[in-house]
C-alpha cells in the first residue's frame, strides 16, 4: 500500500520538492544578506546613527520577510487544497475507488496508510519551510521583535507543522462528505482561511489566563509607547508594549498615584518649553496605568499549544474519515 | 457447498428512490451466473452490494458465506470489475500488475504477466492510452490474478464492439474453466450471457423477476404460437402466462408450467428473459397509471 501510495504521490511530492528548494536558496540568500547587513550596520552603528540604521534594516528587509511569512501561511492552505481535498474524491470521480477498494486490503487499511503517508510529508514541507525562515530572519526579528503578532507567530518555528497536518485532514474530510473535487477544494480553502483569521484575532490570546499589571509612568514606558495625550474621555497612553510581550491593551487610561483620573489641568503643568524637561515633569507626577499582556517567556508555550491544538484537531478528523470510510 | 450468494429481503435505498427491494437469492457455487436486466434495473447495485462496496438499507446478504467486504480475508475472495472497466489513467500495464502483488495476499504474477503477453498489451503503456477491450482485459487481469473464488463482472462488453465481445468472453470462459471459480456477469442483453451463463437471473424495476439454473429454466418456459396461443386459457393447472406478444400476423404466448405442455415447443432463453422484462415494464407503466 505504501507503494501505490508513493506511486499516485511522487508527482506532487517533486512539485512540492521543487518549490521548497527554490524558497530554501531564496531564503538562504535572503538571510544571509540579513546576517551581512545586521553585522556591518546595526552592530558597530555610532550612538547617534542607530535608529536610522535600524529604520533603514526594517525598511529594507520588512516586505521580503512578510511575504516569505506569508507564502507559509499559504503552504498549509495549498497541501490541504491539492493533496488532501483530492485525495478521495479523485479515486471517486475517476472511479476507481471501485478497482483499489476491492483489491485484498480494507478500506480503513488503504486510507490510513494515504493519511500516514502524506501527512507526514505535508508536516515534513512545512517543518523544513518553517526552519527555514525562521534561521533566515532571525536577525530581523531579534531587531523588531513582535514574534507575538499574527503574521510571524503563524510563520516561524512549530506553528506551522500543525497547521499543515490540519489542513490535510481538512482537505481529506471535506472531500469525503462532499465527493467531488473542486467543491471539495473551494470549501477546503474558506474553511482554512477563516481558521487561520479566527485563530490569532479570536482563540489564540484565550489558550493562557493574561497578566495585568500596574505599570508606573516612566521615560521607558514613554518611550515603548506610541502616543500619550488628552482626550474626551481622559488622559490615556496607547499602543505600550513591554519588551517582547503580546500586549492585549492597546489603550489605558493614566491614574495617580492616588487612584484618581489624570487630569488636564495636572497636565498643563509641566508644558513648558523643553521637551526633555516636560518629560522629566511628568514621570514626577508619580502616573500609573493598568497593563494586560502575556510575558515574553510565554512563547515558546504558545508555540507548543498551537501546535497541539491543531495536531489534536487532526487526530480527530483522521478517526473521522477512518470511520467514515468503512462502508 | 456454500452458495456463492445468499440474499434475503435485501433492499437499498438512494435518497429518492429505491434501487432494489425484496430481492431474495440463492446462487449456487460453481455457476457463470448470467444477471440481466434492461438499463436501471438494479444490476449495479446487487453486484455493488455483493462485493461490499456499497451496504444495504434493508435484508441481509452473504457471499461465499460472510457479509461482502468484512475484512481483508473477505475482500480477498471476491474478485469485481467495476462497469466500463475503471483503471488508473495514469499508470502503465506494469504498474497495474505491481499494484496486484502489493495489495494481495494470493496475486498470481505468472498468470497475470502470461495473460498480459497474450492479450498483446505493452507493459510499458500508460492504462489510459488503451483501448476500450485492452482496458476491459487489463481490468479482468487484475481482478483474476488476484486468484478469487468469485468473480464479478459489471457489465464487462457493453463498451466494447459485437467483435470484441465475442472474444472477451470466449477468452473468459476458457480462463473461468483454468481457475475453477465462479462468475457473476451482468448485461442488459441476454444474447450477450446466453452462451457462456449457466444460470440466470433477470432483474427489472429493482425487483428479482427470475432466478434459476439455466436448464430448469429451460424445462419449465413453453413458446406458444398460433393456434396454441389462442387456446393458452386451457393451461394445466399451476402453469403461468408470463406474457402474451400480439402482433398483427400472428400471437406469441410464454408460459412458465412445471407441467409439460404437450405440443408445445420450449421457449428459448432470449423469449423468456425478454419475457419477463417486458412483462415487469408493462406493470410498471400500469402502476403508474394507477397513480395517477
Amino acid at each position: 500500500m505504501i507503494w501505490l501510495t508513493w506511486r499516485q504521490f511522487r508527482t506532487q511530492a517533486a512539485v512540492a520538492a521543487g518549490a521548497l528548494a527554490v524558497l530554501a536558496i531564496y531564503l538562504v540568500v535572503l538571510g544571509n544578506q540579513m546576517r551581512h547587513a545586521y553585522s556591518t550596520d546595526i552592530v558597530g552603528c555610532l550612538p547617534e546613527m542607530c535608529t536610522s540604521a535600524r529604520r533603514d534594516f526594517e525598511d529594507a528587509y520588512g516586505v521580503p520577510v512578510a511575504l516569505a511569512g506569508a507564502v507559509l501561511l499559504g503552504v498549509p492552505a495549498l497541501i490541504g487544497v491539492f493533496w488532501g481535498a483530492p485525495l478521495i474524491t479523485r479515486e471517486l470521480e475517476e472511479k476507481t475507488d471501485r478497482m483499489v477498494w476491492n483489491q485484498s486490503i480494507t478500506r480503513v487499511h488503504w486510507l490510513a496508510v494515504k493519511l500516514a503517508v502524506l501527512g507526514l510529508a505535508a508536516m515534513a514541507v512545512t517543518g523544513l519551510y518553517s526552519l527555514l525562515l525562521t534561521w533566515s530572519a532571525s536577525r530581523y526579528d531579534q531587531l523588531v521583535g513582535g514574534r507575538f503578532g499574527a503574521l510571524a507567530f503563524a510563520s516561524r518555528n512549530l506553528a506551522p507543522i500543525g497547521y499543515a497536518a490540519f489542513a490535510f485532514l481538512l482537505g481529506t474530510v471535506i472531500g469525503l462528505l462532499v465527493r467531488r473535487t473542486l467543491p471539495a477544494m473551494a470549501v477546503t480553502l474558506a474553511v482554512f482561511a477563516v481558521l487561520q483569521v479566527v485563530m490569532p484575532i479570536a482563540v489564540r490570546q484565550h489558550l493562557m489566563t493574561p497578566v495585568t499589571t500596574t505599570v508606573k509612568l516612566d521615560l521607558a514606558a514613554m518611550s515603548r509607547s506610541d502616543f500619550m495625550g488628552i482626550g474626551p474621555d481622559g488622559a490615556r497612553i496607547d499602543g505600550y508594549t513591554m519588551p517582547g510581550a503580546w500586549s492585549l491593551t492597546t489603550t489605558s487610561k493614566l491614574y495617580n498615584a492616588d487612584g484618581t483620573p489624570y487630569t488636564a489641568a495636572q497636565s498643563e503643568k509641566c508644558h513648558g518649553s523643553n521637551q526633555q524637561e516636560d518629560m522629566a515633569c511628568t514621570v514626577s507626577q508619580n502616573i500609573h496605568f493598568s497593563y494586560t499582556y502575556h510575558p515574553a517567556d510565554r512563547y515558546w508555550r504558545f508555540q507548543w499549544i498551537e501546535l497541539a491544538v491543531f495536531l489534536g484537531l487532526t487526530v480527530l478528523l483522521a478517526g473521522f474519515a477512518l470511520w467514515r470510510i468503512r462502508a | 457447498m456454500t452458495p456463492i450468494i445468499e440474499t434475503r429481503d435485501l433492499g437499498k435505498r438512494y435518497r429518492h428512490k429505491a434501487a432494489l427491494t425484496d430481492c431474495t437469492l440463492c446462487v449456487p457455487s460453481g455457476r457463470i451466473v448470467g444477471l440481466v436486466g434492461p438499463n436501471g434495473a438494479g444490476k449495479s447495485t446487487l453486484l455493488g452490494l455483493t462485493c461490499g462496496l456499497i451496504a444495504p438499507t434493508s435484508g441481509t446478504i452473504t457471499v461465499l458465506g460472510d457479509r461482502p467486504a468484512a475484512g481483508a480475508a473477505q475482500l480477498a475472495r471476491v474478485g469485481f470489475v467495476a462497469q466500463d472497466a475503471p483503471v488508473y489513467a495514469g499508470l502503465s500495464v506494469a504498474d497495474h500488475l505491481t499494484l496486484g502483488r502489493r495489495l494481495n495476499r494470493r496475486w498470481d504474477m505468472a498468470l497475470a504477466r502470461r495473460r498480459v503477453e497474450q492479450l498483446g498489451l505493452d507493459p510499458a503503456q500508460k492504462a489510459g492510452r488503451l483501448s476500450g477491450g485492452q482496458r476491459a482485459q487489463l481490468a479482468l487481469t487484475v481482478a483474476a490474478a488476484k486468484r478469487a473464488e468469485l468473480l464479478i463482472l459489471d457489465e464487462p462488453v457493453a463498451a466494447l464492439d459485437p467483435l470484441a465481445r465475442s472474444a472477451f468472453l470466449r477468452d473468459l470462459l476458457e480462463f473461468v474453466a483454468e481457475l475453477g471459480v465462479s462468475v457473476v456477469l451482468s448485461s442488459h442483453l441476454l444474447g450477450d450471457l446466453e452462451r457462456v451463463c449457466d444460470h440466470l437471473i433477470v432483474l427489472a424495476g429493482g425487483r428479482i423477476q427470475l432466478a434459476g439454473d439455466v436448464p430448469d429454466v429451460l424445462a419449465e418456459h413453453y413458446r406458444l404460437t398460433g393456434e396454441q396461443a389462442e387456446q393458452a386459457d386451457r393451461l394445466p393447472a399451476g402453469a403461468e402466462v408470463i406474457h402474451t406478444e400480439r402482433t398483427a400476423r400472428e400471437t406469441t404466448v410464454i408460459v412458465r408450467s412445471s407441467v409439460p405442455i404437450t405440443g408445445a415447443e420450449h421457449a428459448d432463453l432470449e423469449d423468456v428473459g425478454l419475457a419477463y422484462m417486458t412483462r415487469a415494464a408493462v406493470a410498471s407503466v400500469r402502476g403508474l397509471e394507477v397513480a395517477r
